[in-house]
């Protein structure tokens, strides 16, 4: 049975989105200048604004490039607008509307965006590119929470922090574990040690926590002693922990739900490359859109098909160790 | 309504400082968007020497009216403007493009005091302006100001809010190919601005030629009546024209409208050189010739 650090109990799989309900009623409690647009995609706590405050919502309807703009100017006057559609609507029809609009002025303004590779909806609306295209804009925070606390928390975090912010909203992934206690500390920018392990270390994000969790029974049981590090904010990354992992283990294998290309890992590598060398793995999706996969039944289906489950990433670790003996990295 | 000649005469003195300002703008830089600037030359005199609700001490003042240059690429307009006001040293004129400038190529909030929007990418700053207007309407639903008396000869009072500030939006004909414009001008109509006045630069010229022939928009005046907008149509370079129609759109708030002022102006207006060619962006020779047409006429 695998040991886990304080603030860690894993529980039954729970949708993230009651976390992210119940983060948007706080802070709109917490702060008065609160205000939905919405792009006729929904929003966390929709029901309670309308019944509520129906004066904080500003409805754009199907123009995401007005919708972004429109949080622009409202951001300009001291609100902190709220935007909310898939990704591929909310930040990539408005990518130049975020960037001119919103990043050049690091407006206060949060991005939800409904992100990653599963769902039913095709390629259009399963997004394997929300991470590469979000991580190049200057002073944006992206945050990829791992659980339903850690979304609320971040919820409530991000509020806290006056800029830009994207999340990427993932309630199209399965459901992951509940991982967190209530009273776990939630830092943007800060990773944070869900187990700690000698052999190698996984850094993963969003939903691929769950399956590195997953993934350590499997490694256990070949006596394998693997860390996880939930790298909950991809930018500013926290390199720290990085270096200290890499110094730990010397293999890391990066695990997220998306492409491989411009995301987590390639930060990481990064990080590694300039401070602390160790062998790397990259888990993702690679050079591929997603496609359509029924709930829940063709899910597995999918993850096998991208290498995304907790299998792929215990061969990986393998991997990534016998690439640390190749190198003859030596650890601390 | 109708202002004196005295007024319009000191508007006409202000938008010569304004020109003699553009052309010493250009003079240091040697290039720049002459033609799109020279075109709004009347349309800033206007609303910066006459018709804003500014606090010449606080150019962040919360109520001050909102100015969102679109066509931020023609910020050469309000940068002549700035140092009149106060808000920046005379001395930025000559610093246009240079690195770490308040001046900077396109019009930046972040980086010069008076400027409201961050703009470049074209078609763009209707929503932004939409933006800032619908924030003034959620403030005011929140937070109703005291009631103010707008007349007090009516036998019956009418009473109703003064905005807390305006937005006025200036965008040129040739970024309203931009679908998002007409997607920001449905908004406004859904949410009521009317404290939101789009003047629309028809200049008549883009980059590649005529904006006819590059993007018919005709019947202007028609698309944005037909998307729930007060209209009216004006002669850009009349300084009478301008005060009275900005005077006219700003007594028919509380009509629930939003307001469209097209403003038939000239690419490179006041210099003739500029105009013959419909200069969009100005180069080398182009500058030269023009400057120098300029000083014979502005001194």
């Amino acid at each position: 049975m695998a040991k886990f650090n304080k603030y860690i109990q894993i529980g039954k799989p729970t949708a993230n989105a009651a976390g992210a309900d119940a983060g948007m009623l706080k802070v709109v409690q917490k702060y008065n200048n609160v205000i939905a647009v919405l792009e006729d995609g929904g929003m966390p706590a929709l029901d309670w604004f309308k019944k509520n405050a129906p004066n904080q919502i500003v409805e754009c309807g199907i123009a995401e490039a007005n919708g972004a703009v429109i949080a622009g100017g409202l951001a300009a006057e001291g609100f902190m607008p709220f935007l909310h559609a898939g990704t591929f609507a909310v930040v990539e029809r408005a990518y130049n509307q975020i960037r001119q609009s919103i990043m050049i002025d690091r407006f206060n303004v949060k991005i939800l965006g409904r992100d990653g590779v599963w769902g039913v909806l095709g390629a259009s609306h399963c997004i394997v590119e929300g991470i590469g295209i979000t991580r190049v804009l200057p002073n944006l925070v992206i945050i990829d929470a791992a659980d339903v606390v850690e979304t609320e928390k971040a919820f409530i975090a991000m509020s806290d922090y006056i800029g830009p912010v994207y999340f990427r909203l993932e309630d199209t992934a399965p459901s992951p574990l509940k991982i967190f206690t209530d009273d776990y500390p939630f830092e943007i920018g800060k990773a944070y040690w869900i187990k700690d392990g000698r052999d190698a270390t996984i850094i993963a994000t969003g939903y691929m926590v769950t399956e590195a969790i997953r993934a350590i029974d499997i490694l256990e049981e070949e006596g394998l002693d693997v860390g996880i590090l939930d790298m909950s904010t991809i930018k500013p990354l926290d390199e720290e922990a990085i270096i200290e992992a890499a110094e730990k283990t010397r293999a890391i294998v990066t695990a997220e739900n998306g492409t491989i290309i411009g995301g987590l890992g390639e930060g990481v590598a990064k990080v590694l490359a300039e401070n602390a060398p160790a062998a790397m793995v990259l888990v993702g999706v690679e050079d591929e859109f997603s496609q359509s996969a029924r709930i829940p039944t063709d899910r597995d289906d999918l993850k096998i098909h991208f290498g995304l489950g907790a299998k792929d990433i215990a061969i990986s670790v393998k991997e990534c160790i016998s690439k640390r003996e190749k190198f003859q990295l030596s650890r601390k | 309504m109708a202002h004196n000649s005295a007024i319009i005469d000191d508007l006409e003195d202000k938008s010569n400082v304004v020109i003699r300002n553009i052309l010493r703008i250009f003079e240091s830089s040697g290039m720049g968007h002459a033609g799109g600037t020279m075109s709004l030359v009347e349309i800033v005199t206007a609303l910066y020497f006459h018709h804003l609700k500014l606090d010449l001490n606080n150019c962040n003042w919360p109520e001050r009216d909102r100015v969102v240059l679109s066509k931020a690429h023609c910020a050469e307009a309000i940068y002549a403007v700035l140092p009149e006001l106060g808000f920046v040293p005379e001395e930025t004129l000559d610093k246009y493009y240079c690195f770490g400038s308040q001046f900077q190529g396109h019009a930046d909030r972040w980086c010069t005091p008076g400027i409201d929007y961050s703009g470049g990418s074209l078609g763009q700053g209707l929503s932004f302006a939409a933006g800032m207007a619908m924030a003034e309407k959620i403030k005011t639903a929140i937070n109703p100001p005291n009631l103010h008396v707008t007349s007090t000869n009516m036998p019956k009072f009418i009473m109703q809010y003064n905005p807390a500030y305006r937005v006025f939006c200036i965008v040129g004909d040739g970024e309203l190919a931009e679908g998002q414009n007409w997607e920001a001008a449905m908004f406004a109509a859904k949410y009521k601005l009317d404290n939101l006045i789009n003047i629309v630069d028809y200049n008549k010229f883009c980059l590649e030629g005529p904006t006819e022939q590059v993007m018919p928009l005709g019947p202007l005046d028609e698309k944005f009546r037909a998307f729930g907008w007060w209209v009216k149509e004006i002669d850009g370079h009349n300084l009478r024209e301008l005060v009275d129609t900005l005077d006219l759109a700003n007594n028919l708030y509380g009509d629930g409208k939003p307001k469209c002022i097209i403003a038939h102006t000239i690419k490179g207006h006041g210099i003739p050189l500029w105009e013959k060619l419909h200069l969009h962006y100005g180069r080398a020779e182009a500058v030269t010739q023009g400057l120098k047409e300029g000083k014979e006429i502005y001194g």
